[in-house]
């Protein structure tokens, strides 16, 4: 079951091309427009950490529940999940911590009551240490995964599956916590005077949702490369049911977020929502749940649309433009101030996606693309709707 | 001769095999009965259902009529401004409409799977064949006119042939 793939040298150049762009970007943003930059340099940074966790979170479930019909996929987020030693580059967030946080700026603290209090968490060392941990942690448990699952490859017994199924509870329970403060720290802090106590769950389900987009997206993609030869229909409604329930879910969030303040209408916590409903970030505010929930729902809606490939590839680069534009909102706001969307975004989003493509296309192209003896591979290939 | 023909199945290969059998020779089946639904027969009988559809239509209605009678409730009828909301305050309206469109939904789909299957409360059952509720398939085929008895015994082979218990004429 040799199965692998090569890609064209334009594409390669392409992504080399776009990686050197993300550079000249950056610098040329750190010298014109210094606060901007950092805000995009966290977003962008943000966001695939986010489609690490999500896409990793997916694996984890799939094996916990035993999932039988996503076992042809199980590479594709160990692919997703090498790009996590990268996402270390956030920590030279450190140089432009003044740009983007409010509260990391000497003498704000000690002068305003609303952040004195929360001084003893949100200070810069212990911000750092917490993301060091985090990554670390995150970084040793993908690799056992990964490496269990190589394991398997050449095991003829089932102890290497139940040893990822164990390591993925593990990897679960570490998570919720993990992300849920590193969401905390790295986006909810930015507005340090507001805070939701739903925020971590709307973020968790956001990269849930969009890491499940880019696996299939890279499924479909890679199907068409002509690896993947027993895809069918089963496989992509299964796709495409993960993207429509966690769409609903993820709208729920978001709504209940929104409707709880705007129903107590207390002062400290409408503030969020005052300056991201007026001017041009109204908007904003409208896209967000239109390409976030209203396009998919309505599309994966009918049973004709949603086992179409064409479809479920429009829908999901939709999510990914979605969950930018979702970051964009909960960060700009509260660092940069006014919508003004131009070259720093544009250069670093395309910067940090070739860095991302590069790495799992390397990572993909390195390993067999179908597990061996993954106990469900016959069941993920003979998978049939009924 | 006008009736039908039942053959009668212990077993859902047999039961799917003898459909495969009777659809490709193009002989009109009226019905199959079986215990618990068989997934496969909805697909060999190419059978279509409208039922989601009527139901997506029962839940748009639901939330335009929920929504005009909040509308009609709270900005004709009895304005109050309370909590210093809007009159017509469509985030608070989102919930109680989404619990309606559920509510409108679910009723109305059972309604009209009702109406669809000519079913009632009270309605006699009619029972084909005593075991239809225990652990047997069932094809029934109406006989047509011109249908000559050759036909039906060259029908009644094909049902036997593929594993029938029992082929039964009405």
């Amino acid at each position: 079951m040799e199965e692998n793939y090569s890609v064209s040298l334009t594409f390669k150049s392409i992504i080399q091309g776009s990686i050197i762009l993300g550079v000249i970007t950056f610098g040329l943003g750190l010298y014109f427009n210094t606060e901007k930059t950092w805000a995009n340099f966290l977003l962008n940074n943000y966001y695939f950490i986010s489609i690490v966790i999500g896409a990793t979170f997916f694996l984890a479930i799939q094996y916990v529940t035993q999932s039988g019909w996503s076992a042809m996929f199980a590479r594709i987020p160990h692919a997703i999940g090498m790009y996590m030693p990268l996402a270390a580059i956030i920590l030279f967030l450190i140089f432009g911590m003044h740009s983007v946080y409010h509260w990391s700026i000497p003498g704000v603290a000690e002068n305003n009551p609303g952040i004195e209090h929360k001084s003893s968490y949100l200070n810069i060392p212990f911000f750092f240490i917490r993301i060091v941990f985090f990554l670390a942690l995150w970084i040793f448990m993908i690799r056992l995964l990964r490496k269990t699952s190589l394991k398997e490859d050449h095991a003829s017994n089932l102890k290497y599956f139940y040893k990822s199924e164990y390591y993925s509870k593990i990897y679960i329970f570490i998570l919720s916590i993990s992300f849920s403060l590193l969401t905390f720290d790295l986006i909810m802090s930015i507005d340090v005077d507001w805070f939701s106590t739903i925020f971590a769950v709307k973020n968790f389900v956001s990269a849930f949702y969009h890491g499940v987009s880019v696996i299939t997206l890279i499924v479909i993609l890679l199907y068409r490369k002509g690896c993947f030869k027993d895809l069918n229909e089963a496989h992509l409604r299964y796709f495409s049911r993960y993207i429509f329930i966690l769409g609903i879910i993820w709208a729920y969030l978001w709504f209940v977020q929104y409707l709880l303040i705007w129903f107590a209408n207390i002062q400290e916590e409408t503030i969020y929502y005052v300056i991201r409903t007026e001017g041009k970030l109204k908007i904003f505010f409208f896209l967000d749940i239109i390409l976030n929930w209203a396009i998919p729902f309505s599309i994966l809606l009918s049973a004709r649309t949603n086992t179409n490939k064409l479809v479920l590839i429009i829908v999901c680069i939709i999510l990914i433009i979605g969950q930018w534009l979702d970051l964009y909102f909960q960060i700009m706001p509260g660092s940069v101030g006014e919508l003004n969307i131009g070259y720093i975004e544009i250069g670093l989003f395309a910067g940090f996606a070739g860095l991302f493509i590069f790495i799992v296309n390397r990572a993909l192209t390195k390993i067999p693309l179908i597990p061996k003896n993954h106990p469900f591979l016959g069941e993920s290939i003979s998978s049939h709707l009924d | 001769m006008i009736g039908t023909i039942l053959g009668v199945y212990e077993d859902e290969e047999l039961l799917i095999s003898a459909l495969q059998k009777l659809q490709d020779e193009k002989i009109e089946i009226s019905e199959v009965l079986t215990p618990y639904p068989v997934h496969e027969v909805f697909k060999i009988m190419k059978r279509k259902t409208r039922l989601p559809l009527a139901t997506f239509l029962f839940c748009v209605l639901g939330v335009i009529l929920t929504y005009l009678f909040l509308y009609w409730a709270s900005v004709l009828s009895y304005p109050l401004i309370f909590g210093g909301k809007p009159l017509n305050s469509i985030p608070s309206f989102i919930l109680i409409c989404f619990v309606m469109m559920i509510f409108f939904g679910v009723f109305l789909s059972v309604i009209a799977f009702f109406v669809r299957s000519k079913l009632y409360p009270g309605k006699k059952a009619k029972i084909h064949y005593p075991r239809i509720t225990d652990n047997a398939f069932v094809i029934m085929i109406d006989k047509k006119p011109e249908m000559s008895s050759n036909d039906i015994k060259q029908l009644n082979s094909i049902l036997k042939d593929h594993g029938a218990v029992e082929v039964l004429e009405k």
